[in-house]
């Protein structure tokens, strides 16, 4: 088989992404697609799905920053074009994200007041420690904290929600099906690239898997600001099942919801860790 | 055939003729059209693998094959650009170990 950075090519992310997938979508949804009208008419119920998008925009801004800051500090061609893709992969995702806060009923001007007062502290602490090594011109330890722990981390959560919204509400649903794609050719990137890396650079292991603690353990503080601190109303009882991983979404509890994500993620993490070569630490309990 | 045709399967050890499968597109949209029929979505721990059939470990996608795998196989990812090979996991199920 071939050098797998030979991969790593524009012509294939086109062939792949705008003109696959993507091909037809408005904003990543398809034309004609709406909000569902009962969300829009339940103030709570709006709200809640403001606050659930903010949380979604910060992500990808915070992506989208190490992303791109990355593509200076590839030490191959290769890497560098992966990384222009992604950069582009992000900021598709932060626009689609912000056109649902527009369809949700944000104005222009109030989108950085509502992403200010929605996006969760825990959340903006996740992304600067990332955002540190990038600035630090620290290739390794980025793309760990990028591909792998903060990737890793939305692929698990946007399969979720994207289950969950699959009856309830086909337009967000297919948007995230189209950023879940997005997600695997950068979990894989993360995964095939660090793991050759890192077993050229052992001395790094320390200093990383510092870093995934802390990054694991603002990511828990988040999912308990979520799901306890703050949880969201219960789905109509008429909603229609949507299962996730064995669980009913529908019926599940916001301490069951918040267990399942936790677990799930954190599951993965050591499995993707302990692939490339790392130990998962497993971070103090979140207050 | 192509480099990447190619890639989907590489055969690995065993015995025997292998049981033939006739692919067909099934919705997944993720990779280009001619790709299509050698990929699914897994629908969760409740879906169980047909024998042409192994879970990629990164991305979650079910990679099929035209013939029956074996272990020793070596399979390729196209949505998340992987390589890897087929192996007898402890519970006698089939999966794949990536190569980096």
């Amino acid at each position: 088989m071939s050098d797998f950075l030979s991969q790593y090519s524009i012509q294939r992310w086109l062939e792949a992404c705008p003109q696959g997938y993507l091909d037809g979508t408005v904003y990543g949804y398809l034309p004609g697609q709406s909000e569902p009208e009962e969300l829009l008419a339940d103030e709570g119920m709006r709200e809640q799905a403001i606050s659930t998008t903010v949380q979604l925009v910060a992500g990808e801004r915070a992506a989208l920053a190490a992303s791109s800051g990355l593509v200076n500090c590839a030490p191959d061609d290769a890497s560098k074009l992966f990384l222009a893709t992604q950069t582009l992969d992000e900021a598709r995702h932060v626009e689609i994200f912000c056109q649902r806060l527009y369809d949700l009923g944000v104005k222009k001007e109030d989108l950085e007041s509502t992403v200010a007062r929605y996006a969760n502290p825990n959340l903006v602490k996740f992304a600067e420690v990332l955002l540190a090594k990038v600035a630090a011109g620290d290739f390794i330890a980025g793309v760990v904290g990028q591909n792998i722990v903060l990737e890793g981390m939305a692929f698990s959560v946007f399969e979720m929600m994207e289950a969950g919204a699959r009856q309830l509400n086909p337009k967000f649903a297919h948007t995230l099906t189209g950023t879940i794609a997005d997600e695997r050719r950068h979990v894989g990137f993360g995964e095939n690239r660090i793991g050759s890396l890192i077993k050229q650079h052992p001395e790094k292991r320390e200093e990383i898997e510092k870093m995934q603690e802390e990054m694991a353990y603002y990511m828990l503080a988040a999912f308990n600001d979520v799901f306890s601190n703050s949880p969201p109303p219960a789905a109509p009882s008429d909603a229609p099942e949507a299962e996730w991983h064995g669980v009913n979404l529908t019926a599940a509890t916001p301490a069951q919801m918040e267990e399942l994500l936790a677990t799930t993620v954190i599951g993965e993490f050591k499995t993707r860790l302990n692939r490339i070569g790392l130990e998962y630490r497993q971070p103090k309990v979140p207050a | 055939m192509s480099e990447l045709e190619t890639m989907i399967v590489v055969d690995g050890a065993g015995d025997g003729p292998r049981q033939r499968y006739e692919l067909e597109d099934v919705g997944f949209r993720e990779v280009p059209k001619q790709w299509r029929k050698f990929y699914r979505h897994w629908r969760g721990p409740g879906d169980a693998l047909a024998p042409n059939e192994v879970i990629c470990p990164i991305c979650k996608v079910v990679i099929r094959s035209t013939r029956e795998l074996r272990p020793g196989d070596k399979v390729y990812c196209m949505p998340c650009m992987s390589r890897m090979v087929v192996v007898r996991g402890a519970d006698g199920r089939l999966e794949a170990d990536v190569i980096f």
